[in-house]
């Protein structure tokens, strides 16, 4: 396989991921309203423990971990998803229940730098600042793959895994759950006024997108073989924001375009670009500011995204037209009213 | 007006059963007292009014009766159930719906999912049944779809049922708010100021509504300041003066108790106006 072919699967794998990763944080954010600025931390969860659980015990590998359980493939991963789900109830448990929006993001932005101190300085965890690596390719003895076979196979397996979580994310955000989650996005007291337990609903969405986020990390493991905290700077949540603002908030669709806008084309395709001579990183360096400029641009000129949400119309429902559908008061009407009112005013 | 003198009914009593009680209820906020010892039934079946010059504690009342603040001191009762600080979402679910005096609109929703958000018990809020029990939710949520269309005719937002709740007009999100409380079902309706704000020819509509509500056996509270309202629709009258019941009964008993009218009805009609 030729390099250009290297690239193009390493591309493909990206998109699927952050298309997994875009579909966690707007559960959380776009559909339930909770700005969750720890996500990465989650992300890092499911990755390091799809790795710990891959990995045989770690004595004689020269790396420094807890567990070490040689677990096949998918199951690794779903203990990945799994843990940082059950990260969620605890955290959950500690900000959720009193804080809301901007204290809720503080304290969430404090968990992921605390959450990153500890995996980057406590080596027996995940090995430190050096994080994992060696980790065991999925299937690539059963199915001899090589190094160069291994990117376009693990890169279709991200696309099934991503194309089958799709299907039920949508399947969730259709439904009264996911109303429900809108619903407290929009104002959580009317929420819990019409009898929602607004930090049961909340909770769910947490564990539901954390388990996303655990799923996609555990991926970017897998394909790589290796993660370190270099992978996870707390910064790298804005760029899932970046994702979900940039494709379009609180749609599927749009996150795949976010994924595709954000994660494919402007942070990873110029890291293949040549250099420019004399400046080495430049264009690395240029990403972040583009990513801003273009978060930034967007806000202001699209705030919907480039695929703004579903209107969940009636007929789309099910619902038959009705004939015969009694007045309803126009804002003419209503105007009319209010001058006749003014005018002559009731006694 | 130290001592709270009562006219009519003492409590319940006169009236049947009450649907909400509340005891000596006090919430104070540093130190000063929003509320005061406030206790009364809200007949069965009836609509009441709760009235009083401004800052005597009516929402505040409204906001603890409905579990949106707790209370200090004092008793909550729904029918026999003590519901005293239970939180709101508990308190909605034993039937008790409130709306607010100004109208709160799950704006990102169309009108027709702001009815459908209120449906109880939906089977499709839990995650298990969409994916194990899918023709029951499907079911179900074509029920409910149809029940809160019919709802929407009646209140005349049909046509409104795919717009966004946040495009609506101030006088159609204050009939969402109202029609999305009835679509919970709630045996018990807390009104907090249903007409502020809204034109006359709106105002008769809405009234006709709470009596089309009264009619199906639904207990209405509401905070009201329009006493033309008042002695249309409401059959029993709360009169609550600095945190405190101060006369209870008909409004035309009230007009006669010295008390109330100079706490509040004089006020009023030395305005020379009821709005």
């Amino acid at each position: 396989m030729n390099g250009t072919w290297y690239y193009v699967f390493t591309l493909v794998f990206f998109l699927f991921d952050y298309f997994i990763l875009a579909m966690g944080l707007n559960i959380q954010y776009g559909e339930t309203g909770i700005l969750n600025f720890a996500y990465i931390g989650f992300v890092a969860i499911g990755a390091y423990v799809t790795g710990v659980m891959s990995l045989p015990n770690s004595a004689g590998t020269g790396q420094y971990y807890i567990l070490g359980l040689s677990l096949p493939f998918p199951v690794n991963l779903l203990v990945g998803g799994l843990t940082a789900s059950a990260f969620a109830v605890v955290v959950a448990l500690i900000a959720l229940r009193r804080l809301r929006t901007d204290y809720l993001a503080m304290v969430l932005i404090s968990l992921s730098l605390v959450l990153y101190d500890v995996c980057n300085n406590y080596v027996p965890l995940f090995n430190g600042a050096d994080g994992l690596y060696n980790v065991p390719e999925p299937f690539a003895g059963v199915l001899h793959l090589n190094t160069n076979s291994f990117i376009p196979f693990f890169a279709g397996v991200t696309g099934v895994i991503a194309l089958l979580m799709w299907w039920v994310m949508s399947r969730v955000t259709r439904s009264p759950a996911g109303r429900t989650f809108r619903a407290i996005r929009d104002d959580d007291v009317v929420a819990a006024a019409l009898g929602k337990d607004v930090f049961r609903q909340q909770l769910k969405s947490m564990i539901i997108g954390s388990f996303y986020a655990g799923i996609g990390g555990g991926l970017i493991m897998q394909f790589s073989g290796s993660f370190n905290p270099t992978a996870w700077l707390p910064g790298e949540t804005f760029v899932v924001f970046a994702v979900i603002l940039v494709g379009g908030v609180g749609n599927n669709i749009g996150l795949l375009v976010g994924a595709l806008v954000v994660e494919t084309l402007l942070v990873h395709l110029p890291a293949f670009l040549p250099a420019i001579p004399g400046h080495p990183g430049l264009i690395e360096y240029m990403d972040a500011a583009v990513i801003g400029i273009l978060l930034m641009a967007m806000l202001w000129f699209r705030p919907q995204g480039l695929v703004s949400e579903r209107v969940h119309k009636a007929a789309s429902m099910g619902a038959r037209e009705r004939l015969n559908t009694g007045a309803t008061l126009t804002l003419d009407e209503e105007a009319a009213a209010l001058a006749h009112a003014t005018g002559k005013p009731e006694a | 007006m130290k001592s709270p003198a009562t006219i009519g009914s003492s409590g319940g009593g006169a009236f049947g059963e009450a649907a909400l009680r509340c005891e000596g209820v006090t919430k104070a906020f540093q130190g000063v007292h929003a509320v005061n010892g406030a206790g009364f039934d809200v007949p069965r079946g009836q609509v009441t009014a709760l009235i009083g010059p401004n800052g005597a504690g009516k929402t505040t009342l409204v906001n603890i009766l409905s579990g949106f603040m707790t209370c200090d001191r004092g008793r909550e009762f729904i029918g026999a159930t003590e519901v005293t600080n239970w939180p709101s979402h508990r308190i909605a679910r034993m039937g008790l719906m409130r709306t607010f005096q100004l109208s709160r609109e799950l704006g990102g929703l169309t009108v027709l999912e702001n009815l459908l958000v209120a449906a109880k018990d939906q089977a499709g809020e839990v995650l298990w049944n969409i994916f194990l029990r899918p023709g029951m939710v499907r079911r179900q949520e074509r029920d409910n779809i149809e029940r809160a269309l019919d709802l929407l005719e009646t209140y005349g937002l049909y046509r409104l049922r795919d717009a966004r709740a946040s495009e609506l007009s101030g006088g159609q999100k204050k009939l969402l708010e109202i029609s999305r409380a009835v679509m919970a079902q709630p045996n018990i309706l807390l009104l907090d100021e249903p007409m502020a704000g809204v034109n006359p020819a709106l105002i008769d509509r809405i009234g006709g509504y709470i009596l089309d509500l009264k009619r199906d056996g639904v207990t209405v509270l509401m905070v009201e300041h329009n006493l033309n309202v008042v002695e249309r629709i409401c059959d029993h009258v709360i009169v609550l003066a600095e945190g405190r019941t101060l006369a209870e009964g008909r409004l035309s008993g009230l007009r006669e108790n010295e008390q109330v009218v100079k706490a509040y009805l004089g006020e009023v009609i030395d305005a020379g106006t009821v709005r």
